[in-house]
């Protein structure tokens, strides 16, 4: 096939963005599944929509392609381009500005009028073979009505289509669109609207801005909608292992979003499991909405505790509670500390127990996942315990490790660094 | 349905063209400039000729002038998607959403649109809990302020308690609004000759809108950016988690052994403290190569760690790799 730069869906695409964008170090070859055709359209492709955020380094095992971006400098996210890229068929575009433009002024036109106009009015000279016939014209008279963009009233049994009109100016919407194009988590949508807008703003920047769950939004937007039809979904995801991939029936009930890595994850009841289930949304290739729950209760009354007692996004394995303490020492100028220990927990207290100590206690479903921001403190945790031993150990020795990288596992006989001075 | 042609970069293009050509501005030439400018770097290869063959009809030359004529009759127009609605209706129950719609803007038609989602399917779990107040009064008339003075290019004077709680009041030309979504808070990006600065807009008190400033008062000083070079060895899934986490930095990476990698990160040098304990973050698994100065303040406080550790647990400190 020859190649485009438009595609049906863009779900190997989407796996070449993440590569390049995420990783960036694998050469042509590295790309095991892909042929090398198939890896050159994706990669030219990519290039088309993103132009110069593409980079390439030249190495001596081969040419290494990178996306490098700086999000504070960037007022819209790239990866949205990648939803501007659907193909189409020449039918399908002769059809979008003909017919729009046949029911402008307010017609109400049936299908068979639509079809002879096409054919008398705008193509007298044209192949009928070229036109779409009547039936691809009903087809999609039908899905321009589902879009939205088109109404249509029957009147003695025969259906007329008009424009949906909208009174809705996005001018006037300009600032919440140029904001929540960037922060909402649907908001290729936003930026569909911002294409509307006259010239362009930089009045807002974002910090800590992740770009890529942009390529998830299509599974987000169908996970969504049977969250709120109280849907099942059957979703896609792939086994580790093996390789391959298995299809799972879930309950979605809520996106779980991490501000600090970008991620997005899925918290969903999972039937044959028989508990709740988080899965990371970019791992998710399909998801399709299934039958509704009729007792969407029942399987999601756990919410609550699970929500108290949750640090992150690992699957609870049972409802057990570990216990955790952590004492940091606070000089009397560290009143950031107290702040930062106030505003990252995510449950528990924090209670003065010295003139310079802090303690923060929790209950946790898995205090495993907390090892990174305790970790965070290093430099003045004074005590750390858990009734999960294995967290303290692990705590300890990770710590030995790093301190043996920077030369200073034996504390107080540390050797900095290269210049070998202790600070 | 998110995906669909009615929002691509292909029809954008045409319908550029098209509307053109109803006004009477194109000249044939212009075709692959518009192409260019509306659609992708090679979107000039196929639209052009598309249009110009008859692969899409919507083109002829018209046999006495010669000239490109199109087939609508109207210049081209789209209404907006139920998705659209449903997408405005979503964001109307954000609780940021009144820093940006004036009371004046209609909302009637949306009143029976459903939303495709609302605050309550996300939970931002790792989020900062203090964020700024969105909802407050006069948090919204400060942030209206400040927004229309970036917009009619006008200074300011802005009172404002400090990270001390010191009070300021500043004159200043207003640049940019940072959103941060860890922090769950807005910065106002001000000039300064020096050093960029920003002000916590959840800690101002008043905003005065002045008088216009002229371009040639516009002083906004590069951004001071710091290289740090760290080894990382992938173990713990750690590779992905650090590249996700970063992944908002400009960076580099390049395979130095079977599970050994090189990245270099750009970032601000105004965020080191906040480099540094994103980097604590991953334990052994990375090491900060350069700068020097970088190094040593991870390096300082993994040894602080241990010294507590053998002080306080009796232990000796010794690795138990």
């Amino acid at each position: 096939m020859a190649y485009s730069e438009l595609v049906k869906n863009f779900d190997r695409t989407r796996g070449y963005m993440r590569q390049f964008f995420v990783f960036g170090f694998k050469s042509r070859s590295e790309f095991r599944s892909a042929s090398t055709r198939s890896y050159d359209d994706e990669r030219r492709r990519v290039e088309s929509w993103l132009g110069d955020y593409m980079k390439f380094r030249q190495e001596r095992d081969g040419k290494k392609i990178f996306i490098s971006m700086d999000s504070r400098e960037i007022p819209s996210n790239p990866f949205y381009e990648a939803f501007r890229a659907k193909s189409f068929t020449p039918g399908d575009i002769t059809f979008h500005f003909c017919v729009l433009d046949m029911l402008y002024g307010g017609k109400k036109l049936s299908v068979r009028q639509i079809t002879d106009s096409l054919y008398n009015d705008y193509f007298p000279e044209t192949d009928i073979k070229k036109l779409p016939d009547s039936s691809t014209v009903r087809k999609k008279l039908a899905e321009y009505e589902a879009l939205g963009l088109l109404a249509c009233e029957t009147v003695s049994r025969r259906k007329f289509y008009f424009i949906n009109k909208s009174s809705i100016k996005p001018e006037a919407w300009r600032d919440a669109i140029n904001f929540y194009s960037e922060y909402s988590h649907l908001g290729v949508i936003g930026s569909y609207l911002r294409d509307r807008l006259a010239g362009k703003d930089t009045i807002f920047g974002f910090k800590h801005h992740y770009f890529l769950h942009a390529l998830d939004m299509q599974v987000l937007y169908n996970l969504l909608s049977a969250i709120h039809e109280k849907r099942c979904a059957c979703i896609t995801v792939p086994l580790r292992r093996s390789g391959t991939s298995r299809k799972l029936t879930v309950l979605p009930y809520k996106i779980l979003i991490s501000t600090q890595s970008g991620r997005g994850y899925l918290l969903a009841w999972h039937y044959q499991a028989g508990k709740p289930e988080i899965f990371r949304l970019d791992s998710i290739r399909v998801a399709a909405a299934g039958k509704v729950e009729k007792h969407f209760e029942k399987y999601t009354s756990w919410y609550d505790d699970f929500r108290k007692y949750q640090w992150g996004v690992s699957s609870p394995r049972n409802f057990i509670l570990q216990h955790i303490e952590m004492t940091v020492h606070v000089a009397p100028d560290e009143a950031f500390i107290i702040q930062r220990l106030e505003r990252e927990k995510r449950g528990g207290t924090v209670e003065k127990t010295g003139s310079e100590t802090y303690k923060y206690s929790a209950d946790i479903y898995d205090c495993f996942e907390m090892i990174p921001w305790i970790r965070t403190f290093t430099g003045r945790i004074l005590e750390l315990k858990c009734s999960n031993k294995k967290i303290e150990a692990m705590f300890y020795e990770d710590l030995m490790m790093a301190g043996k990288l920077y030369g200073c596992e034996e504390a107080g006989s540390a050797n900095m660094g290269t210049d070998g001075v202790a600070e | 349905m998110i995906f669909h042609e009615i929002y691509g970069r292909y029809y954008a293009a045409v319908a550029e063209i098209l509307r053109r050509i109803s006004e009477g501005t194109l000249a044939e030439h212009d075709i692959p400039e518009i192409t260019a400018e509306k659609a992708f770097a090679e979107s000039v290869l196929k639209i052009p000729d598309a249009l110009l063959d008859g692969t899409w009809p919507l083109l002829y030359r018209d046999a006495d002038s010669g000239r490109l004529k199109s087939v609508l009759r109207n210049k081209p127009f789209q209404p907006l998607s139920l998705l659209q609605k449903r997408w405005l209706k979503s964001i109307l129950l954000d609780d940021r959403v009144q820093l940006f719609l004036s009371p004046e803007t209609d909302l009637k038609e949306l009143d029976n649109v459903d939303p495709l989602f609302t605050p309550d399917d996300f939970v931002y779990f790792d989020r900062y809990s203090d964020g700024d107040d969105f909802t407050g009064k006069e948090y919204i008339k400060n942030f209206r302020t400040v927004l229309r003075a970036i917009k009619e290019k006008r200074w300011i004077t802005v009172s404002f308690s400090g990270g001390r709680g010191r009070h300021h009041e500043w004159r200043c030309i207003p640049l940019k609004l940072e959103y941060s979504s860890k922090d769950d808070k807005f910065r106002l990006l001000i000039n300064s000759p020096q050093e960029r600065r920003f002000i916590n807009m959840g800690r101002v008190i008043s905003v005065r809108k002045g008088r216009n400033f002229s371009d040639k008062q516009l002083s906004v000083p590069e951004r001071r950016q710091e290289k740090i070079v760290c080894e990382l060895t992938d173990g713990r899934n750690a590779l992905e988690r650090f590249m996700l986490l970063f992944s908002y930095l400009k960076k580099e990476t390049r395979k130095t052994g079977d599970d050994k990698y090189e990245v270099t990160l750009f970032c601000d040098k105004d965020d080191e403290s906040e480099m540094i304990i994103r980097i604590l973050s991953f334990g052994y698994l990375v090491k900060v190569v350069s700068p020097d100065s970088f190094r040593r303040s991870v390096a300082e406080r993994i040894r602080r760690q241990i010294e507590l550790f053998r002080r306080n647990s009796g232990r000796n400190g010794v690795c138990t790799e």
